[in-house]
């Protein structure tokens, strides 16, 4: 059974005789473990998507018009409320963008990880020796310390790591990290994806990377699916859609890389480009 | 509302529309104009004298030779009015030069009418027979004995009289030239100081601003109120309206002079002004052309809370005693009277203070509409 | 911090001068001065003093002396903590102050209490149902409040709730009733409460009102960050995003607009006074510029600037209590 099931999926914004239909319609699925990412230009509906798994999308403004969500065999979409925070976290946790704005200012990172593991992991006795573990697996030197800073004395790398540790302190199944490196700098975002590389490697999470630059994606994904204007363009094996991309679109974003992606990645990029 | 309409819209033209889009904000304009008018035509609303009176085969207007001059400036505004409205697609080509242009107008007409008196004329065309006369719609005169105090409400005084026996509605028309004209003009003086003391903090920062920012705060550290009954108690024998009107204006500037200062301090570190600079532009020219007109939204919207809390710093004053002089009616004067009467003649303090509510109201729903207008990130729709 | 502290405290001693030296000219520059006041005789009918004693009088107060000298002597005594004497009674200016700054104080204060305590749950309400029904009902109702001044608001209640034609639940006037001096302690206090309640409620409102408002906005900007979206994400109850995340993020703006609300509710408090008779800092202001008792009206202008100035200051550090990301050095 998959992990994830996503079918026919619909949100529209605004009136509705003349709606903005951020997504229109797509249908996918994700198998436990799996990594698979999702790409797309700016407004093509990843966000809206990645919201909606768990419904952290408010309705309104948004409207779920169509489809269902199924994770774990269990519909997201009726789900109650109370099953519904459970899910959030532990089942799918997120790491976002913006890691300066996503942590509240007035906690300490220590007390915000601990909000995570108190709600998800009640079981757990010694929850300041767990954040201290969580903080040093996503590679925060000298936790220990670390735990009573506010987020404002860390850096912006350094804040996307806590952002991360406090995802995985749910332990989550399925990790959604969108964009979690745009509003980094070059150096530091090849940081944060060798940390989820890692990640990947040590546990059984599945993970759904969202991002507009297909050099992230070359060697992170399994699977890749394409977005475009609320729609689903193309799907399938990372290696396959970058080698032979069916969608003048697709096309059209793999020539995009060398514009955007650091050295290292656009020689990449221009070796698959060279095999097609 | 038609939603393609890629016609060009400026600034202030997409301002107005989305504040005409609120209701209260747009009841609020209408009430803040028709007080004007009242204020404007109160002799014509409230006097002792007839407008037309028949009698003995003869036509006259006595209501005209009773008015001072002064109250001739109604005529000013109709010709105003009516040129405003005919040119009205030039003036408002741009529409914040043309507002500012009409403001200046009448503040300038509101200025003179600082010097008005209510005289004292004991006689009166009630009484006095006539084939046929048309009397103002309340027939008394702000300052004459009209009738026994203490009337309650009646069809001959809708509002009452008061201790002496004066009309109280004829009062409270007359009382909203004082409030609306000090309101206004009180502000416009702590508009003026505040923008200037304010962009020139903010623009040359450094000294002038120290300066400035240490004058705020002396001033800020001081109740208004106090500074403004020190100032006026002192004075006492030169209460008239414009010396109140500056006293408010000299008191309470600050708050504008931080505002002006924060969005000078905000907009002189941005790309267009440096570009303006980088031309050659002088300095008066970057302030007034350039950085002036991105913090005119703000401005205005202080600029509106602020009539509506002078028009409240001027009600009591008057109500504490200090305020106007005797003759001149005042909404706050009426009200300070009503405090020894309280336990019986409710009506001498609930007319003034429903004009007072509803005054500052008005200005508050078109301060709260202005601001919305100017950034709706926050409205509530 | 300390080294902040003592910078910031420094920093008041200009600004105290400068608003001292303000009304020192304005009070001894108007025309007019008590001498004149008394030598024109009271409508009590006492006698109108000779040219001499009138002289005597002026030199006494020192009002021959040119402004500057005179305060340069009066900011001397102050440094000593010395406000001098009342010019009408003769009685340390300081004792008089000290005599009706309690109540002047806890009127101010049990408004800015019942302020803040009523206007950021209103605030919160309005908020969280931004747009619907009961946030459109609360931004109206403060609205209104808003816009009532306090002495209409003063008036209209004794009108109706004390004595007058209609309710007679509460005294009217003063401070307590006449036969308070034969009561028991408790019944004394609750003749004082009931005389209090009147006054509190004119001096609260206006400040509540703005409060509320204030707090729905910021209440509403908190509620926009990402790091609520997060605390969401996280499957944290919504009472925990509102109350916890978005409430403590709220507090800090609110929390710190106190300061400005101090000279609002001490100019409210002197109208309230006035109304209800009692004797606060507010009549004892009134009553000193109608006699032209300088001393007195500067002491009341130090005090009331210090307690204005400290405002400010205790704002400054509450901000550093309440956001970590503020740090003075
Ligand atoms: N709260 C909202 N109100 C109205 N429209 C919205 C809202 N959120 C998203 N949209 C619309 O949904 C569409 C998809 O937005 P989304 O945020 O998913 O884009 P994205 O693919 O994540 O882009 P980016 O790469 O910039 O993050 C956009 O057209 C946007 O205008
Ligand atoms: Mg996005």
């Amino acid at each position: 059974m998959a992990l994830l099931h996503v079918e026919n999926l619909g949100i529209h914004f605004g009136p509705p005789e003349d709606p903005v239909r951020a997504v229109d319609g797509i249908s996918f699925e994700m198998a436990a473990g799996e990594t698979m990412a999702l790409v797309g230009e700016s407004g093509s509906g990843k966000s809206v998507t990645a919201l909606a798994l768990t419904r952290l999308l408010a309705s309104p403004p948004a409207r779920y018009v169509s489809g269902r969500i199924e994770f774990e065999g269990r519909d997201v979409l009726r789900l109650p409320e109370r099953e519904l925070r459970a899910l959030r976290g532990s089942g799918i946790a997120y790491v976002f963008q913006e890691p300066s704005s996503s942590l509240n200012p007035v906690f300490t990172i220590g007390y915000q990880i601990r909000e995570a593991i108190d709600l998800h992991r009640p079981e757990i006795r010694d929850v300041t020796g767990e954040i201290v573990r969580a903080l040093d697996t996503v590679g925060i030197r000298e936790p220990e310390k670390r735990l009573n800073d506010y987020p404002h004395q860390l850096s912006g790398g350094m804040q996307q790591r806590v952002m991360i540790a406090m995802a995985l302190a749910c332990r989550p199944r399925l990790l959604v990290a969108d964009e979690p490196t745009t509003a980094l700098d070059v150096t530091i975002q090849k940081q944060i994806m060798d940390l989820l590389k890692a990640l990947k490697q040590q546990s059984n999470m599945a993970i759904l990377l969202i991002t507009h630059n297909f050099g992230l994606v070359a060697d992170f994904a399994d699977r890749v699916l394409v977005m475009f204007q609320g729609r689903i363009v193309e799907s399938g094996p990372t290696a396959e859609v970058l080698r032979n991309p069916q969608h003048l679109y697709t096309r059209a974003l793999i020539e995009c890389v060398p514009k955007l992606g650091q050295k290292q990645r656009r020689l990449k990029v221009i070796d698959y480009a060279g095999i097609n | 509302m038609n939603q393609t309409n890629f016609v060009h819209e400026s600034y202030a033209q997409r301002i107005w529309r989305r504040f005409r889009a609120e209701p209260f904000a747009r009841n609020g304009l209408w009430t803040i104009l028709v007080l004007f008018a009242v204020a404007a035509l109160a002799p014509f609303l409230a006097n002792s004298h007839a407008i037309i009176r028949v009698a003995d085969g003869r036509v006259t207007f006595p209501i005209f030779p009773s008015l001072e001059p002064i109250e001739w400036r109604f005529l000013l505004y109709v010709p105003l009015a009516g040129l405003a409205w005919l040119f009205r697609r030039r003036l408002f080509a741009r529409p914040l030069g043309g507002a500012t242009f009409l403001l200046a107008l009448v503040i300038l007409i509101e200025v003179w009418l600082v010097f008005h008196h209510v005289v004292n004329d004991p006689t009166n065309d009630r009484d006095r027979p006539a084939a046929f006369k048309l009397m103002p719609l309340v027939p008394f005169s702000p300052v004459e004995t009209a009738s026994e105090p203490f009337l309650p409400p009646s069809w001959t005084h809708p509002c009452g009289t008061d201790s002496t026996g004066r009309d109280i509605a004829a009062r409270m028309l007359h009382g909203a030239r004082t409030s609306l004209s000090i309101g206004f003009v009180a502000q416009s003086i702590a508009l003026s100081i505040g923008v200037t003391l304010g962009s020139l903090a903010g623009y040359y920062r450094s000294w002038p601003d120290i300066a400035i920012c240490r004058l705020i705060e002396i001033m800020d550290c001081f109740p208004p109120l106090l500074l403004i009954l020190v100032a006026v108690s002192l004075f006492e024998s030169q209460n008239n309206m414009f010396y109140i009107m500056a006293v408010i204006g000299l008191t309470t500037w600050t708050g504008m002079a931080r505002l002006v200062r924060g969005e000078f301090l905000r907009l002189s570190g941005l790309p267009f002004t440096l570009a303006a600079q980088a031309i050659g532009a002088g300095d008066l020219r970057v302030i007034v052309r350039h950085i002036l007109p991105n913090a005119l939204g703000p401005i205005l919207v202080a600029g509106t809370f602020g009539v509506a809390s002078t028009i409240l710093l001027e009600s009591s004053l008057s109500f504490l005693g200090f305020g106007m002089q005797a003759p001149t009616p005042s909404w706050g004067d009426i009200l300070g009277e009503s405090r020894l009467y309280i336990d019986f003649a409710w009506w001498l303090a609930f007319f003034p203070g429903l004009a007072i509510l509803i005054t500052i109201m008005s200005y508050n729903f078109v301060g709260e509409g202005l601001r919305d207008a100017v950034d709706p990130r926050l409205r509530i729709k | 911090m300390t080294t902040y502290l003592i910078r910031r405290i420094l920093l008041l001693v200009p600004t105290l001068l400068g608003i001292t030296l303000l009304t020192f000219l304005l009070v001894r520059e108007a025309p007019g001065n008590i001498a004149l006041m008394k030598g024109a005789g009271g409508e009590n009918g006492s006698r109108a003093m000779t040219a001499e004693q009138r002289e005597a009088m002026i030199k006494l107060y020192g009002l021959d002396k040119d402004p500057f000298t005179a305060y340069a002597e009066w900011i001397g005594r102050l440094t000593r903590l010395d406000l001098g004497d009342s010019w009408v009674d003769h009685r340390s200016v300081v004792a008089k102050i000290g005599e009706r700054i309690g109540l002047t104080a806890s009127l101010a204060g049990s408004a800015l209490l019942i302020s803040y305590l009523v206007a950021i749950p209103l605030g919160v309400i309005a908020a969280i149902k931004r747009g619907q029904v009961t946030d459109r009902a609360i931004s109206f109702t403060v609205f209104v409040l808003y816009s009532i001044p306090s002495f209409a608001a003063a008036l209209l209640l004794i009108l109706l709730v004390a004595g007058g034609d209609y309710l007679n639940l509460l005294p009217m006037y003063g401070t307590n009733s006449i036969n308070a001096s034969e009561m028991g302690r408790f019944e004394w206090l609750w003749d004082r409460i009931q005389h209090m309640i009147l006054p509190v409620i004119c001096l609260t409102y206006g400040s509540l009102s703005y409060i509320s408002r204030y707090a729905r906005v910021s209440m509403l900007e908190a509620l926009a960050q990402d790091f609520i979206r997060t605390a969401r994400a996280k499957g944290l109850p919504e009472r925990l995003v509102i109350l916890h995340h978005a409430l403590r993020n709220a507090l800090i703006p609110i929390i710190t607009i106190f300061a400005l609300e101090l000279p609002v509710l001490i100019s409210g408090a002197v109208i309230i006074e006035e109304i209800f008779s009692l004797p606060g800092m507010g009549q004892l202001m009134f009553a000193s510029l109608e006699a032209r008792d300088n001393p007195t009206i500067m002491g009341i202008t130090v005090f009331v600037s210090i307690l204005t100035l400290l405002g400010y200051l205790l704002a400054d550090i509450l901000y550093v209590v309440v956001d970590p990301r503020i740090r003075y050095e």
